[in-house]
């Protein structure tokens, strides 16, 4: 089995792992279809077809969520509609911390000189994400004023957590 | 029914058309119809999804042999499929005369229009 095969058969083995219940069954039968593709190229196309057709069924169905929170918060009364709100605002920010982290992780592996630096650290866990929140809250303040208190509840949070621990280890 | 009849739709489409009662499986209708895997598997997904095709794991033929994906038509997508080939096949005859009719006439002048 030549190096492209194996590549193809670990992304889609690696796709069904991570996809959705409802793409399961499709990722499973594009990666069983591969036993029966002559040519090592021609597998490793038909992998990478296969993982675009997943992530856009997966996001289809992501897209449906949404849908239906929306019209569930559409159903609401005034206090759980912004309790919904505060809750998708927390849930973003935490979302969009954990990307900023992600990406400097990522550069840290890449650009090992940066691994153990302190701004890299303090890049990652506080500068990045507070300025990701409050463009945020400035942007979504008038229009979705609940979901932009989440964030600046989350804002707040991360910022004590940094400031409890400043004053514990300095 | 809402579903967006591209190129690519009746291609495969027109793949289940042949030998419609039987089961296919995915490369195969990837070789008839020439279309990769990222464009063949949303149709698929798409037409089952629309309760047009039923899907189903082949029994396994031979110990350590794995399933197979098979798909094939419900008998709604058949009626669906028949009458847009239909549908399409005059829209190609309608298009195939009128060039006749174009070809006959003299090529309009544009300082007319």
């Amino acid at each position: 089995m030549g190096g492209p095969r194996k590549f193809a058969g670990a992304l889609l083995r690696a796709v069904l792992r991570i996809a959705p219940a409802e793409s399961r069954d499709w990722a499973r039968a594009m990666l069983r279809e591969m036993d029966f593709i002559e040519g090592e190229w021609a597998v490793l196309f038909w992998a990478l077809g296969s993982t675009t057709s997943i992530l856009r069924h997966a996001a289809s169905g992501w897209r449906r969520w949404f849908r239906s929170k929306s019209n569930q918060e559409a159903g609401m009364n005034s206090t759980g509609r912004k309790a919904l709100g505060v809750g998708l605002g927390m849930l973003s920010a935490l979302a969009l911390a954990g990307c900023a982290f992600a990406v400097l992780r990522i550069a840290g592996t890449v650009f090992p000189e940066l691994r153990h630096s302190s701004w890299e650290y303090w890049l990652g866990v506080l500068i990045v994400p507070e300025i990701v929140f409050v463009i945020a809250i400035v942007m979504l303040w008038r229009k979705r004023g609940p979901v932009a208190a989440g964030i600046l509840a989350t804002g707040l949070v991360m910022a004590l957590h940094v400031a409890v621990h400043l004053t514990l280890h300095w | 029914m809402k579903l967006r009849l591209s190129l690519q739709t009746l291609l495969v489409l027109d793949a289940f058309l042949e030998q419609a009662e039987e089961w296919k499986y995915g490369y195969d209708l990837s070789r008839v119809t020439g279309l990769k895997s990222g464009t063949l598997y949303p149709i698929l997904m798409r037409l089952a999804g629309h309760k047009l095709l039923e899907t189903e794991w082949e029994a396994a033929s031979e110990p350590g042999k794995p399933p197979r994906h098979m798909y094939r038509f419900t008998p709604e997508g058949l009626r669906f499929a028949r009458a847009n080939a239909t549908a399409n096949a005059r829209g190609a005859l309608d298009q195939v005369a009128l060039g006749l009719t174009t070809l006959g006439q003299p090529a309009p002048n544009p300082a007319e229009s």
